[in-house]
């Protein structure tokens, strides 16, 4: 047995010899083991260094509250986390762990002369210290801080590690499984109501694991926890170990994490490391219990300086003694219970020192019965020591002052500050607190969630309490939920109950502007800082916890909160209520990010929606780039071909002859009802009355400010029944937009709207030989005369049901070809099979994009940015004026709209042939001082098409009745000027739209 | 045919649950309001009732996902005399009827903790959807329509292109499931 193994003690099964490495060393520990707890069986405490002051550091709680002993941990490639705390951490065979914060070695850091040049990182030391010179920030201070910022180090390697969620709906969530959670979920768990008990621990039980002295109802503590998890079980309630409530959110919504794998020594399969739990509960009950505070004096951080209440816990829970010769410095009477058993399991405790002038006879007597020396009304002011507390300073106090010290030789310091209730769960709630005087702290006052919290984090003391609190607030639920519960209460033997008062910072003879007594140890925050903080300005709670870092990252207040308001509210001269309590915000506990991330990671990161014709793209070596949620084909390169030589390509091609191109993603909309054409009017810019069946025409849709939000071709295929189409990142947002007016506005309406994108498989041919190819494969004669541009049919194409558009985003003699989406494939490959006669090139959304410019025809969101109205980008035309009314017609009426110098969309043609950049800004004279006047910028810009020079489009202040005038790009080089001019740079006549008169198209039964 | 159609009919079982893809079926979406008398006289099914309720007829069933709107399934053959019914209806009570049989597919999932499953992705409250009802929700964030046929037996309609994302989170929960029950 380890040396610091007290045989008999504790739940730690050391028949199941675990072996384990800290800082390569190989240690032992038993089943239930934590890393902290092996390492002081081992007399080990050194654990870490500090953050700030590499001061080192040992354990001082043994729970999740720790804020020093941060560990790595690694289990083989990938399996490292950094800022475990070693208090939680199980050991498992072959578990590596390693200490942070120190170079190079954790009992020998050169960063420790930071402790010795404290002066200057006193508060605010960022702001103060890397000021001058200005020069020196970025090859000096910057690189410096970034070096020495962070907690622990970031993993480097991909996690292999998959982490899962769910969602739970129950009757009633109990947070916290001590003696007040255990009775609250005895009592709720009545008449069918489902009830979820989660704890963070590995077993259930809270403080009865430490105190297993107490007798309940005749039962000792333990055995009384088994009895009531198999009573629990037995009534259905599901009870969660290892699960953390992380955070309360709104609607009785509690996010939980469960940890499922951290603490085996091999990775079952199918098995994700940890899981969220989303849970939706009718009512909750905060059981989190509460938290010992430290005493806060200079050398407080020695490593074998820590919590009583922690140490008992070492002791009871894990049979470790943390010291054999451990001193007690305290202010509440708990840590004199800790004492005993420390001195009942052969500790000899060299002396309780209080802070009050006086304590119950029952503990003096305690105290004598144990031979353990009590020196009431003491302060302590220092501790000595390297690595490991040796001796503990303490004074007398009388009438104020502060007497001679003495020096008490010990291995440990055990303190206790008295206990803060766990108001972090019931604080997310936007719960209100109200100050208690009498015990120095916050309580919880009024939640607005459907939430009641009980036992020890509403200040309550002592096992028989917590029982009863936590059954009537069990019973209360259960009754809001409209059932009885279960009527239990509860008798304790041998509860240790007691009081303490709080403490600033103890009074000292020493120079208090050279202590180091630490109110947060996570972030090596000192009273001494929280002063200065005050002396320098800082007046609320929640200046002086940024100014000076405390309560803040993982602790979250859990240790320093009560310690800094009292300083903090005593160097203000006013009441702690006054000075207010800082956020805590979740996560409870640090929380994985993988934890959040669920299933979202790798390829299930995000939905990627493919068409039907994605795969042969795939086949054909396109490379694809995102849209939307879509991934498209963006070009198609033959033989290594670059980017611009595929694109060049298709792009003539298309234009000589023939290119065929997957438009499913576009959005559809089918718009049927007696009111359809209302609807369309009201909703579109354009007029729609008089488009007659199997005619479409471009629409233009704009928001109530007159701005253009969206457009596309719509096909009237009835009198009752449009074929609308949007752009492909619009389609659900313009389905929303219509279906919001739609409810909200026009109820009266005879019109439904139904989602018809991935109805469609939806195929594009442009080239002059777009109607040659595709007439063999329909009946509808593909004429200038029977089917001209902008025409639509239901008809058949190839054998397939089809929805046939005459429509053109090339300028080119150009159909859309909608079928059944599952067919969508077999049409495309008859079709490319088909148009092999004339050199058919499949083409991408690069070429999409090129092809539409050079006609100056825009696209939604990239020649517009939601400022552009249908006459900022040249498109008057498409208004009806004549309308009655239609979204977006007062909008465009406002001043600003019709002003003029409004930025215009033009095109662009430089005068050096250069290539324009998209987004570069444009300004009319280029000699002007810097910063420019900038006029506009460039939102299309294209060197591979098929025009004979770069073209650009720009939108220009009143670039309209700019035309011929030359603009300036200055760029980080040169300046480049450009000439403005119309935006169609192909076919200004759309002759090439027309299908030429040839025998040869003809429906195939015509 | 996609990767998705292409599936085969089974696709996942574990001792959790079995995944499987139904076969095509005629899929409207209808929308009507007033009167559903002549409607339901025409389509031989019941369209009252709250949200989420069904009916069925020989091959037909319908669910109620709002107020004035209804996913009407059916067999592929049946679906020239359903456009036909509803057809003649249109002058005396307009309403939309538009085929959605080629936008999505259903999901099936059943088995012992077919249920369970589900919480995987979908926030609603399984055990509130009882058997022989359904509702619409989501699942992963993508919007789906959940079929109860029983205590553990699911479909799940979903869009052609978000289908692959969600029976990939639906094969991993199956999975995860059966690593538990073991």
């Amino acid at each position: 047995m380890s040396q610091y193994r007290v045989s008999g003690k504790g739940r730690v099964d050391l028949s199941k010899k675990i072996n384990f490495t800290f800082e390569g060393k190989s240690y032992t520990g038993g089943q239930g083991d934590t890393v902290a707890s092996a390492l002081l069986s081992h007399g080990v405490h050194l654990m870490g260094r500090s953050f700030k002051y590499h001061r080192p550091r040992g354990a001082v709680a043994a729970g999740s509250e720790e804020p020093n002993a941060l560990i790595g941990t690694r289990r083989g490639p990938g399996r490292f986390e950094p800022n475990t705390r070693a208090t939680v951490q199980d050991i498992y065979e072959g578990l590596q762990t390693n200490a942070q914060n120190k170079y190079p070695s954790l009992k020998f850091d050169v960063g420790a002369v930071n402790d010795a040049a404290y002066m200057l990182f006193s508060a605010g030391f960022y702001y103060k210290t890397f000021m001058w010179p200005r020069s020196f920030w970025d090859k000096v201070y910057e690189p410096f801080i970034r070096a020495a910022a962070g907690l622990g180090v970031s993993p480097t390697e991909e996690d292999p590690d998959h982490y899962a969620s769910r969602n739970l709906h129950i009757d009633v969530l109990v947070v916290g499984a001590g003696p007040t959670g255990i009775a609250a979920a005895k009592a709720a768990s009545a008449e069918g109501l489902s009830v979820v008990i989660v704890d963070e621990n590995r077993e259930i039980g809270g403080t009865l694991l430490s105190e297993p002295q107490a007798v309940i109802d005749g039962i000792p503590a333990w055995a009384w926890i088994e009895q009531e998890l198999a009573a629990l079980k037995a009534q259905g309630v599901k009870v969660m170990t290892r699960t953390t409530a992380i955070g309360y959110y709104n609607d009785n919504l509690v996010g939980l994490v469960q940890k499922l794998t951290d603490h085996l020594p091999s990775l079952p399969a199918d098995t994700p490391r940890e899981r969220m739990w989303r849970v939706r509960a009718g009512q909750v009950v905060l059981a989190q219990g509460a938290l010992e505070k430290p005493l806060v004096f200079h050398g407080n951080d020695r490593p074998g300086v820590m919590l009583a209440g922690s140490a008992q816990t070492f002791l009871n829970r894990y049979g470790v003694l943390v010291g054999k010769r451990p001193v007690v410095l305290t202010a509440h009477d708990s840590a004199w219970y800790a004492a005993f058993d420390l001195a009942d399991a052969g500790a000899k405790v060299q002396a309780i020192v209080d802070v009050r002038d006086g304590v119950s006879e029952a503990l003096i007597a305690g105290a004598r019965d144990r031979n353990i020396p009590v020196r009431l009304s003491y302060t302590a002011t220092a501790t000595k020591g390297r690595l490991r507390v040796k001796s503990l300073r303490v004074n007398r106090m009388q009438g104020g002052t502060v007497g001679a010290a003495e020096e008490i030789s010990c291995d440990a310091v055990l303190m206790s500050g008295g206990w803060t209730p766990s108001l972090h769960l019931f604080s997310h709630t936007k719960g209100k607190l109200a100050w208690d005087d009498d015990r120095t702290t916050f309580l919880p006052e009024m939640t607005p969630e459907d939430c009641v919290i009980a036992g020890a984090s509403r200040g309550l003391w002592g096992i028989e309490a917590a029982l009863n609190d936590g059954a009537e607030k069990g019973r209360a639920v259960a009754a809001a939920l409209g059932k009885a519960g279960n009527a239990v209460s509860y008798t304790v033997a041998e509860d240790r109950t007691g009081s303490g008062v709080s403490m600033k910072e103890l009074p000292t003879d020493l120079s208090p502007g050279k202590a180091k007594a630490f109110v947060d140890y996570q972030n090596d925050v000192t009273a001494k800082d929280l002063r200065l903080a005050v002396r320098e300005g800082m007046r609320s709670i929640e200046h002086v916890k940024r100014y000076t870092t405390n309560g803040m990252a993982t602790d979250q207040g859990k240790m320093s909160n009560i310690n800094g308001l009292n300083i903090a509210s005593d160097a203000l001269g006013r009441k702690q209520p006054q000075v207010g309590l800082t956020t805590f915000r979740p996560p409870y506990t640090p929380t994985s990010f993988g934890a959040f991330a669920g299933y979202h990671r790798g390829s299930h990161f995000e939905v990627t929606r493919k068409t039907q014709i994605d795969a042969w793209a795939e086949e054909n070596g396109a490379v694809f780039e995102p849209v939307s949620q879509w991934r498209r084909a963006w070009y198609f390169p033959k033989g290594g071909e670059s980017m611009d030589d595929a694109v060049r390509r298709e792009c003539a091609t298309t234009r000589k002859s023939l290119g065929i191109f997957d438009a499913s993603t576009l959005g559809k909309i089918e718009v049927v009802g007696p009111d359809a054409v209302e609807f369309m009017n009201r909703m579109y810019t354009n007029p729609w009355t008089k488009l007659g069946v199997g005619k479409c025409r471009y629409g233009l849709l704009c928001g109530d400010d007159g701005f253009i939000r969206d457009d596309g071709v719509i096909g009237r295929l009835g009198q009752d029944k449009f074929h609308v189409t949007t752009t492909t990142g619009g389609a659900a947002r313009v389905l929303n937009m219509m279906e919001d007016y739609l409810q909200t506005e026009w109820p009266d309406l005879n019109v439904w709207l139904t989602s018809t994108t991935e109805e469609w498989s939806t195929i594009a041919l442009n080239g002059p030989n777009a109607a040659k190819l595709l007439q063999p494969f329909t009946d509808v004669t593909l004429t200038e005369e029977n089917f001209p541009h902008m025409s639509c049919v239901e008809c058949e194409v190839a054998g397939m049901p089809a929805r046939l558009f005459r429509v053109s985003f090339t300028g080119e003699i150009g159909f859309e070809v909608n079928v059944p989406a599952p067919m969508g494939r077999q049409l495309w490959e008859t079709l490319w099979e088909a148009g092999q006669q004339y050199g058919i090139t499949a083409y991408g959304t690069e070429t999409m994009h090129v092809l539409r410019a050079e006609k100056g025809y825009i696209i939604v969101g990239q020649d517009t940015d939601g400022t552009v109205t249908p006459y900022d980008a040249g498109m008057g035309w498409a208004v009806g004026k004549a309308k009655p009314d239609f979204v977006g017609k007062r909008g465009l009426a406002r001043p600003d709209l019709v002003a003029e110098g409004r930025k215009q969309l033009v095109g662009l043609v430089t005068e050096d042939g250069s290539k324009l950049e998209e987004g570069a800004q444009i300004v009319f004279d280029a000699s002007q001082p810097i910063p420019m006047k900038m006029v506009g910028h460039v939102t299309s810009s294209y060197d591979v098409g098929t025009t004979d020079q770069p073209i650009a489009l720009a939108l220009v202040e009143g670039g309209h009745s700019r035309m011929g005038e030359t603009v300036f790009i200055p760029m980080p080089d040169r300046t480049i000027s450009a000439k403005i001019t119309g935006t169609i740079f192909v076919d200004p006549d759309n002759a090439k739209l027309k299908i030429p008169a040839s025998a040869e198209n003809k429906g195939v039964a015509a | 045919m996609n990767a998705l159609t292409s599936l085969p009919t089974a696709i996942l079982e574990t001792s959790a649950a079995r995944i499987l893809l139904a076969k095509p079926k005629a899929r409207f979406s209808l929308r009507a309001r007033g009167d559903l008398a002549p409607f339901e006289a025409a389509l031989g099914l019941s369209l009252g009732g709250p949200l989420g309720t069904r009916a069925s007829t020989g091959s037909r069933e319908t669910i109620r996902l709002a107020p004035d709107e209804w996913m009407l399934h059916s067999t592929p053959s049946d679906a020239a005399a359903i456009e036909g019914a509803c057809a003649a209806l249109y002058d005396a009570h307009p309403h939309s009827l538009v085929s959605v049989s080629a936008r999505e597919v259903t999901v099936v999932i059943e088995g012992p903790r077919a249920a369970e499953l589900l919480t995987i992705g979908c926030p609603r409250d399984i055990a509130k959807i009882e058997p022989g009802s359904g509702r619409r929700t989501v699942f992963d964030g993508v919007t789906v329509i959940l079929w109860r046929d029983a205590e553990d037996s699911f479909r799940m309609d979903v869009w052609n292109s978000f289908a692959p994302h969600l029976i990939d989170l639906l094969k991993i929960g199956a999975r995860e499931l059966a690593a538990e029950v073991a």
